[in-house]
């Protein structure tokens, strides 16, 4: 099979979630993936670029949640549902769920970061009694930016669910905390010696989340932080990606503090 | 297991491999080594004493510009058989470094398999490195000892053919009337010429680089050493040319319905290289583009295989502008 051939696919539907961020969800299931992989979509005759998908590795669908910023993104926003849309992958390392079983699961997520980890907090649930307790911090700019508004009040309902939200900056209608994401990671109610910590967002908040991880007391090894590199084959050759000796594409998208901590300025 | 190519038996046998595949050999031309296609009414002698080529053997296996996909239909690739003549040991560790790329490391790309299955390669001995040749300081000798199908050294008699592989012996016995049985003495023509060689390398390049390089380039990456880089003027002559860098880049462009997917040859030295959509950059300067260079092809590259993603051919020093000498960036260190 050729590697860099895309599988073809429809877009069934599109969720505008904020002004800037939409949810694709696609025709059929053209990959199937395990919570952590990510794929490159193609924008017929513009180019591709990496996204993790959002949806739960078990579901029918295969859904992605995009922040207009680049090239092909704004491309993407052009494409109505019906439209052709270029599914390659799935590539990368998935998060090692079994190494997270009978402990709890501490998740940080900034922005458009709270894509892929829906898809991880999906799969966690799907099987959440191998879990002690899933704990989700979740901040975004203003109440206007947090994705999955329409999800999360369930979500919350779920036992040994705990989620708590903050945004830099409120309106009249929040009542939630206000701050930017470390402020709400004074209080860590895991133990931080066993606990993985899953952190994606964008550079600064990944961090500022990992300093603060780190002063809490979690392993480096424990802290697993989504790395956004430029992309081209998501196969490990084109050499983009590469972060210190690490392809992202094939020995992430995720890595751990402990590879990447002696790498000068790894977020950027 | 040797065979002799008497020297008038070279046009014929070159002819009758041009009926099945396109033939491709070093020459020189007002003293530098240039690859031409074979052309039975317009023949020129090869050069097979010469150094390597100016032009870099990885165009026949990844072209600078080349379809990798096509979609909706599907790309249908089938390139035609090359034989390539007078290939250095030099461009040989290029071919190695793609190989394990391209075909070690999974998944394997099945259109850099389809041009390297159909490519022949036939080496040749380096019996007189020039001053920009350093083979030898990145470990490798002047001379091939696998990799390509065939070698030949130049005797007395004509071509001294070894056999590297079975795609080799199959391509003697196919012409089997143009080879003789190796006589006494050819083998030890050959070891003078190379021993020769291999002194005159010496003479150039006294310094070896081991494997306490990877540690001494992570430094000066970390430390920031600037010294050489202050002089690089962004050319990226040296990248382009360089027969160990496999760096690309996917584009997409329409034809009629079709779209098609080419791969470019990239450079790391380019500012945008590394530059995300969002628009951070992980190495907008070019002293940390500099480093990474060296980095990738004498740390991360020897942690992965044990060898170095250079060649010592010296291409990048005669292309480069400021006429920055990798030996004596690592020689520093």
């Amino acid at each position: 099979m050729n590697p860099y051939a895309p599988k073809l696919t429809k877009i069934k539907k599109i969720i505008e979630e904020t002004p800037t961020i939409r949810t694709f969800v696609l025709e059929g299931k053209p990959i199937e993936f395990e919570a952590g992989q990510f794929a490159e979509l193609t924008v017929p005759g513009v180019g591709e670029a990496p996204f993790t998908p959002s949806s739960s590795p078990y579901a029918p669908d295969l859904e992605f949640t995009i922040m207009k910023v680049g090239r092909v993104t704004r491309a993407l926003f052009e494409l109505k549902e019906g439209e052709i849309i270029g599914v390659r992958g799935p590539f990368g390392k998935p998060y090692p769920l079994n190494d997270f079983k009978k402990k709890d699961v501490f998740i940080v997520g900034g922005g458009v970061g709270f894509a892929p980890l829906r898809s991880l907090f999906l799969a966690l649930i799907e099987n959440i009694k191998e879990y002690k307790k899933i704990y989700i911090r979740y901040g975004a700019r203003t109440p206007k930016d947090i994705v999955y508004k329409y999800l999360i009040p369930g979500w919350q309902k779920i036992k040994n669910v705990d989620i708590l939200l903050t945004v830099d900056v409120g309106d009249e209608e929040w009542k939630g905390r206000v701050g930017v994401v470390t402020t709400i990671l004074d209080e860590i109610p895991v133990d931080v010696k066993t606990t993985p910590a899953i952190v994606c967002g964008p550079p600064l908040m990944m961090k500022f989340t990992t300093q603060r991880l780190v002063e809490a007391g979690f392993k480096d090894s424990n802290i697993y932080l989504s790395m956004e590199k430029n992309m081209s084959c998501g196969i490990g050759k084109c050499n983009h990606c590469r972060v210190g000796k690490f392809y992202v594409c094939k020995d992430g998208p995720v890595l751990t503090w402990k590879d990447v901590k002696d790498i000068e300025d790894p977020f950027l | 297991m040797n065979f002799l190519l008497p020297a008038h038996n070279l046009e014929k046998w070159l002819k009758r491999l041009a009926a099945w595949a396109k033939i491709f050999y070093s020459f020189t031309e007002n003293g530098k080594a240039h690859t031409i296609r074979y052309n039975p009414d317009n023949f020129i002698s090869p050069d097979f004493k010469n150094i390597r080529t100016a032009e870099n053997i990885k165009h026949f296996f990844f072209p600078s510009r080349g379809v990798v996909a096509r979609f909706p239909t599907v790309l249908d690739l089938r390139p035609e058989p090359i034989v390539i003549m007078g290939v250095k040991n030099c461009d040989l560790r290029g071919v190695d470094v793609f190989d394990r790329v391209f075909l070690h490391w999974q998944p394997v790309d099945d259109l850099y398999k389809i041009r390297r299955e159909n490519t022949i390669i036939i080496s040749s001995d380096c019996p007189e490195p020039m001053e920009t040749c350093f083979c030898n300081f990145v470990g490798l000798k002047p001379y091939p000892e696998g990799i390509a199908d065939l070698n030949i050294t130049l005797v007395k008699s004509g071509y001294l053919i070894e056999v590297f592989s079975k795609r080799g012996e199959d391509l003697v016995h196919a012409d089997s009337d143009l080879f003789e049985e190796v006589k006494d003495g050819f083998v030890d023509e050959r070891e003078d010429t190379r021993r020769r060689a291999l002194e005159r390398l010496d003479g150039i390049n006294k310094n070896r680089i081991n494997d306490k390089i990877p540690g001494l380039v992570e430094k000066a990456s970390k430390n920031k050493i600037r010294d050489a880089r202050d002089d690089c003027v962004e050319c990226f002559s040296c990248l382009h040319c360089c027969p160990t860098c496999y760096c690309f880049l996917l584009s997409d462009y329409k034809r009629g319905d079709d779209i098609e997917r080419i791969r470019t040859w990239d450079a790391c030295y380019y500012a945008a290289y590394a530059r995300v959509g969002g628009g951070a950059n992980p190495r907008s300067r070019i002293d940390e583009r500099f480093w990474n260079r060296f980095q990738c092809k004498f740390n991360y590259f020897y942690q992965y295989e044990r060898i170095f993603a250079c060649s010592g051919c010296g291409r990048c020093f005669s292309g480069c502008s400021a006429k920055i000498d990798i030996r004596e960036v690592l020689s520093k260190l």
